[in-house]
């Protein structure tokens, strides 16, 4: 298995022909059997994808492959450079003593010189990258009291601050307030201008559609390409099963508008 | 016993002066033992309390105990004894934690009977020296002595040490676990490092409070600073003041009541987290962990 590449670089590293993403023939598994097998696709620098499935069906499994935490049960994931991730928000531990200023500071420990203390520098683009996610004025105030929405936009502070090639986020937009939805949304336009790479799982199929590319996973890779070629009723019907609901089918083979219904909110 | 003395009224008009702390020889050298033990108790104390590692920090210091035991009826160091059952423990545990199965509270609580009773077998019925059994499970102020000194000493200084260059990578970790390795840390490594300390900590507390109230020093003090300070540095900070300030009236009341400084170190740590919990349960906890979610 090949990792993430390792070392201490931070932003700006891209592939050496342009790709920041391949994952070759990929299973994965928590000790027992595979619970994901298949997986086979790669992005260029700048791209975005969208990762669809049900609960259960290895979105949060393939991101965790991709950070390194997880290793390869078969084939290979690797990255350009060492990337963001973000994980859902409850995977974070809101009791701790640590403010947003602290969290967006976190970034900055991905330099590679974890065992020093923060720098001036260091501070001065934790506070601009909250300022970019118009949290400024937040700083000072303690993650736990933050709104779901609010705390998202600190995690993506920190990915900032981290200044990665690839963003790994895993339901960024769950129960993120509206407000927040459309800022997260600008800032991930403009990321894309940056020419990082973007890979989003979600539960809105309908969202998709904005992606450059779409990946839909079900325990195994379903379908990989462009929205138009990969939303549609035959692919969404494997991914989902019974889950999912049509609302617009224009017929044939053609791409569909779609909602998945999750029996298991959370 | 300590009914005795309560009942005794002339033991309350014998109440000794404060000054005794630093002018009876062996009373100066338990303070300096207390307080260097609050720098390492405090300082890691935070970590453990923000870590979630309070079971732990108490299960280490009881596992050693008949790890003490043996060395006492032996004449081995317990100093020595104490770390190889403590690391053992620790390393144990890191590797259960690592493979994805973490050993639980209920194999802690049973670790920690099993210590607890095998000592007790090991100290009345192969070695009979149960004199020796409230002196290890509660320590003493007496027989405190240069090389307890330089072990408490050795503690505070690791405990600083890791602080200063583990602390960002353990609270990043702690905060976010799943984000850890995409940060880079080595985030298996600085948890192994935590332990590791915390087991020598605890051995080094054994001679002043004993197997059984290790968690005294390591738990007690930070639980109270967690309930006054909002940020990782007014923790560490807050949490070795309170050591310190509990280790000197913990020693106080072991003077004025004739008892080992081990109980009396509880007591008064107890009482200070009760006094600083009713005070703060006035206020608006705004989000802050109530007393008992603190612990």
């Amino acid at each position: 298995m090949s990792g993430p590449a390792a070392g201490g670089a931070t932003g700006g590293e891209r592939g050496a022909n342009g790709t920041a993403v391949r994952v070759h023939d990929l299973s994965l598994a928590y000790g027992g059997g595979p619970v994901l097998e298949g997986v086979d696709f790669s992005l260029a620098a700048g791209e975005s994808l969208c990762v669809l499935g049900p609960n259960g069906g290895g979105k949060t499994t393939l991101l965790r492959a991709l950070t390194g935490e997880l290793a390869a049960l078969r084939g290979s994931a690797d990255v350009a450079g060492r990337p963001a991730y973000l994980a859902q928000t409850e995977r974070t531990r809101l009791d701790f003593p640590v403010s947003a200023l602290d969290v967006a500071l976190m970034g900055s420990l991905a330099n590679g010189r974890w065992w020093l203390p923060a720098r001036r520098s260091d501070r001065a683009a934790a506070r601009a990258a909250l300022a970019r996610v118009g949290l400024e004025d937040r700083a000072g105030v303690r993650f736990g009291e933050l709104s779901g929405g609010q705390r998202q936009r600190v995690l993506l502070a920190r990915a900032l601050v981290q200044d990665a090639a690839v963003l790994l986020l895993d339901e960024p937009l769950a129960g993120v307030d509206p407000a927040s939805a459309e800022r997260i949304a600008t800032l991930f336009a403009e990321l894309r201008d940056e020419g990082r790479t973007l890979l989003v799982s979600t539960h809105d199929v309908d969202s998709a559609r904005d992606f450059d590319r779409v990946l839909c996973l079900n325990r195994r890779q379903v379908a990989f390409g462009e929205p138009a070629s990969v939303l549609t009723r035959t692919a969404l019907e494997q991914t989902y099963g019974s889950e999912i609901v049509v609302l617009e089918d224009e017929g044939g083979a053609g791409p569909v508008r779609a909602i998945a219904v999750q029996h298991h909110a959370h | 016993m300590i009914l005795d003395y309560i009942c005794d009224v002339s033991t309350l008009a014998s109440l000794p002066s404060p000054l005794d702390l630093v002018e009876l020889p062996y009373m100066r050298t338990a303070l300096a033992e207390l307080t260097l033990l609050a720098v390492a108790g405090g300082l890691l104390g935070a970590w453990i309390v923000l870590r979630r590692l309070a079971f732990f920090a108490h299960a280490v210091g009881t596992a050693t105990f008949p790890g003490l035991v043996i060395a006492d009826a032996t004449g081995f160091s317990a100093t020595v004894a104490g770390l190889a059952v403590a690391l053992g423990y620790a390393s144990g545990v890191e590797r259960a934690g690592r493979s994805g199965r973490d050993p639980g509270d209920a194999a802690t609580a049973l670790a920690l009977v099993a210590a607890l009773g095998i000592g007790i077998v090991l100290a009345s019925d192969v070695f009979e020296s149960g004199a020796a059994v409230d002196r290890l499970l509660f320590g003493t102020a007496l027989g405190l002595g240069g090389e307890d000194l330089w072990v408490a000493a050795g503690a505070a200084a690791l405990a600083l040490a890791g602080t200063a260059l583990l602390g960002r990578a353990w609270t990043a970790a702690g905060f976010d676990a799943g984000g850890a390795p995409a940060l880079g840390l080595p985030a298996h490594a600085a948890d192994l490092a935590l332990l590791v300390l915390i087991a020598v900590a605890a051995v080094a507390a054994l001679p002043a409070v004993g197997a059984l109230l290790v968690a005294s020093l390591f738990v007690v003090p930070a639980a109270v600073a967690r309930l006054l300070t909002e940020s990782v540095g007014g923790l560490l900070g807050a949490s070795v003041a309170t050591a310190v300030v509990q280790g000197a009236l913990g020693l106080y009341a072991s003077l004025w009541l004739d008892v080992p400084p081990g109980p009396a170190v509880a007591v008064a740590g107890a009482s200070l987290y009760a006094l600083v919990a009713v005070a703060t349960a006035t206020r608006s906890t705004g989000g802050r962990p109530t007393a008992l979610e603190a612990t």
